[in-house]
């Protein structure tokens, strides 16, 4: 318990990870997400930020330190942390033969979701903005956008304290984008301690209340969104990116 | 959690074209394979009985035994021979048995039929070897890297699922399907038996039963090998490619290059050669006997029949001391050839048996009674037919039969005498192998079978575990 009295939901601990090919991909990254809290990671290609998210999906051992939720470590006990964990992946690829519903049916009852009704599951998809007239269509048939909804209710169903995005926004549309950000704060205010990924500047002001710009393994930066209200993020993303830090990192690099 | 897994798993398979059509296409070939097996088993079946028919007929009209020099034997039709055809088609079916000289079997089908030889029948057992196996990989070969390759495998490892779990739920759910398939299809076929007039005993049935539980072990072994291979490649079209290469080499390449490697191993005289030395030796034993006939003098006596009976007395001594002596060459010979055969035979099919498919083929002729030992039943039985056709002339006539001359003398004012009952020559009745004895000589495959599916499930096991899921 920190920060008001909140609970650490999500946790890296001095995380690092050398690929075999001597990549140092996270090199002692640290930080903790709290409940009804939004983290942006934000970096180019390469930064770290999935394999981040590989490690408390317990895709990847770390090198050394530890991902841990709800102060379990990810990868001494992976199943109990995969309880507390939902994901969203950037290109949300479900099973194209099987319906909305079906899709919804299957991830939920895999999530541990034994109880719920196909009301439930449309009740979700009406929620992120997925037409009834399409809940009982193959998803072969879907858009990105479409299956990212689906994606986004499967993690909702699955209703756990954390929810790991890895680059929602990408490939959305501006008003896909919009409700993406409406939903996220509906999360976040359902309790949830969110952890995404991204490239896109602007949604990650918007939504976050924690931003990290994450280059070769570290965080260059790491602030509330609410002291960089003032600040244009771009530029300083920009100048971060380019090596040219106007002041060294707050806390935690 | 097993459950949802498997309910997915069998959903999605159900749902996919390619299921539509392997089913379709194992329906049909399967029922295919019963019809063609049926009426050819009833062909058989009347060809057997009327050269059976024929057989008796030729020896109508003849009125002393002694003029029965030979009696032809049939091999009766197997109905599962139509089923899992083994070497069936290959053996000689028909032998004429002498009273003396060598066994041997000719009229093969494929003898009779060459087009038959050349692109075989479609049986069960080819569509289990290579149909089915095909199947098996076309269901298995994406079950990990296919998940991965679509996006979903990161998905469903993101929740509370242990891996091994997950390959369970693939590898039951894709075998209930296939084998609920196969038995629906083979159930429609074994409908199809009586309607065409095929009955099997209940012996038979449970011998089905058996070849099918292989047919069924063989394609879980080729599922777990499917899973397997999945599990440790990344690409779909990689994974295709090792399973094909692994496909043709078990059911095309190993068993035949197991042959060739026994053949190289253990050198067996020909049939010619054996025949050559046979015939020297038949030539020089014949001389001595034509050289010992003139060491006959005849008994100086009027009645002409106590002459008949010294000389077919003397005849008899020295044609049966001639006749001893020559089946102890030809039983050495054939001995000699018979155990370099069998180690040939074993060394071949202990190799082959590095191919699961020999063992699904062994397996399942030895149930079908249509194994390599068809061969040596077939002969054996015909060797002790020959026995008994033998003592059954030798008491008909008094003599020694097919040992050398016989000498009668016709009257001229004899009554006529009846022709002979051919009916009362001894019948051949071929005995298969028992249930039992079939069963203890199949268990080694069975075993060999689930040891495959074992290592293959535990490899798929060990390397899903160790699998790259981002």
């Amino acid at each position: 318990m920190n920060e008001n009295n909140k609970q650490v939901i999500l946790e890296a601990v001095n995380l690092t990870k050398k690929y075999d090919d001597g990549v140092l991909a996270l090199d002692n990254l640290n930080f903790a997400i709290y409940e009804n809290e939004i983290f942006a990671m934000l970096g180019g290609n390469g930064a770290g930020k999935t394999t981040t998210i590989n490690i408390f999906l317990n895709l990847l051992e770390p090198t050394s330190g530890d991902a841990k939720v709800c102060g379990v470590s990810s990868h001494i006990e992976p199943l109990v942390v995969k309880k507390n964990l939902a994901y969203v992946s950037e290109n949300v690829m479900l099973y194209p033969n099987f319906t909305a519903l079906q899709n919804l049916d299957f991830f939920s009852q895999l999530g541990g979701q034994d109880s719920l009704t196909k009301d439930h599951y449309q009740e979700v998809l009406i929620r992120v903005g997925l037409a009834e007239q399409v809940h009982n269509n193959k998803l072969k048939g879907f858009s990105k956008g479409m299956r990212q909804k689906c994606g986004i209710a499967i993690a909702i169903l699955k209703d756990t304290k954390a929810i790991l995005f890895d680059e929602p926004t990408s490939g959305l549309d501006p008003k896909a984008g919009y409700e993406f950000i409406q939903l996220l704060n509906d999360l976040k205010g359902e309790g949830k301690a969110v952890l995404m990924s991204t490239h896109d500047i602007f949604r990650a002001k918007e939504a976050a209340d924690t931003i990290a710009i994450m280059n070769d393994g570290k965080f260059l930066m790491k602030e509330k969104a609410s002291t960089l209200f003032d600040k244009d993020l771009e530029s300083l993303y920009m100048q971060y990116m380019a090596g040219h830090a106007p002041q060294p990192a707050s806390e935690g690099v | 959690m097993l459950k949802t897994l498997v309910e997915k798993e069998i959903r999605e398979i159900i749902g996919s074209p390619k299921f539509t059509y392997t089913f379709i296409v194992c329906l049909v070939l399967i029922l295919l394979s019963f019809y063609s097996g049926a009426v050819s088993y009833k062909d058989n079946v009347t060809h057997w009985e009327a050269a059976k028919a024929e057989n008796l007929q030729s020896f109508e009209g003849i009125k002393e035994w002694y003029r029965v020099q030979e009696n032809r034997i049939f091999l009766p039709p197997q109905p599962l021979a139509t089923l899992v055809s083994g070497v069936s088609n290959d053996i000689g079916r028909t032998s004429n048995i002498e009273p003396s000289g060598e066994v041997t079997a000719d009229d093969s089908r494929y003898n009779e039929e060459p087009a038959y030889a050349y692109f075989r029948f479609i049986d069960l057992e080819f569509i289990f070897l290579v149909v089915l196996a095909l199947f098996a990989i076309m269901l298995g070969y994406d079950a990990i890297c296919g998940e991965k390759e679509k996006g979903t495998l990161k998905l469903c490892l993101s929740n509370a699922i242990p891996r091994t779990k997950f390959l369970m739920g693939k590898f039951i759910g894709a075998f209930s399907v296939l084998s609920i398939s196969l038995i629906i299809s083979i159930g429609l076929g074994c409908l199809l038996l009586p309607l065409l007039g095929v009955h099997l005993s209940s012996e038979e049935w449970i011998r089905l039963g058996l070849i099918v539980v292989a047919g069924l072990l063989y394609f879980g072994l080729f599922l777990a090998m499917s899973v397997m291979v999945s599990s440790f490649t990344q690409r779909t079209a990689t994974s295709f490619l090792i399973l094909l290469i692994i496909w043709i080499s078990s059911t095309l390449i190993l068993p035949r290059v197991a042959v060739m490697v026994s053949g190289r191993a253990v050198d067996v005289p020909t049939v010619d050669e054996l025949g050559y030395q046979k015939a020297m030796y038949a030539t020089e034993q014949w001389k001595s006997f034509l050289n010992s006939l003139d060491n006959y003098t005849p008994i100086e006596n009027e009645d002409m029949e106590e002459v008949m009976a010294n000389f077919n007395k003397f005849m008899d001594s020295i044609s049966i001391a001639r006749e001893e002596r020559m089946n102890i060459y030809r039983s050495r010979l054939n001995e000699q050839r018979y155990n370099k055969e069998l180690e040939r035979s074993q060394i071949a099919f202990a190799l082959a048996r590095i191919s699961p498919s020999s063992s699904l083929s062994l397996a399942s002729s030895t149930l079908a009674g249509t194994s390599p030992e068809l061969k040596d039943q077939f002969y054996q039985q015909a060797k002790n037919y020959q026995t008994s056709l033998k003592e059954f002339l030798n008491e008909k006539t008094g003599m020694n039969m097919g040992g050398g001359f016989i000498m009668t003398i016709s009257e001229s004012d004899a009554p006529e005498k009846d022709p002979i009952d051919p009916t009362e020559i001894p019948q051949f009745k071929f005995e298969p192998e028992s249930l039992s004895k079939s069963v203890q000589k199949a268990l080694p495959d069975f075993g060999l079978l689930i040891l495959f599916n074992c290592i293959f499930i535990a490899g798929a096991f060990v390397s899903f575990n160790r699998y790259d899921a981002r």
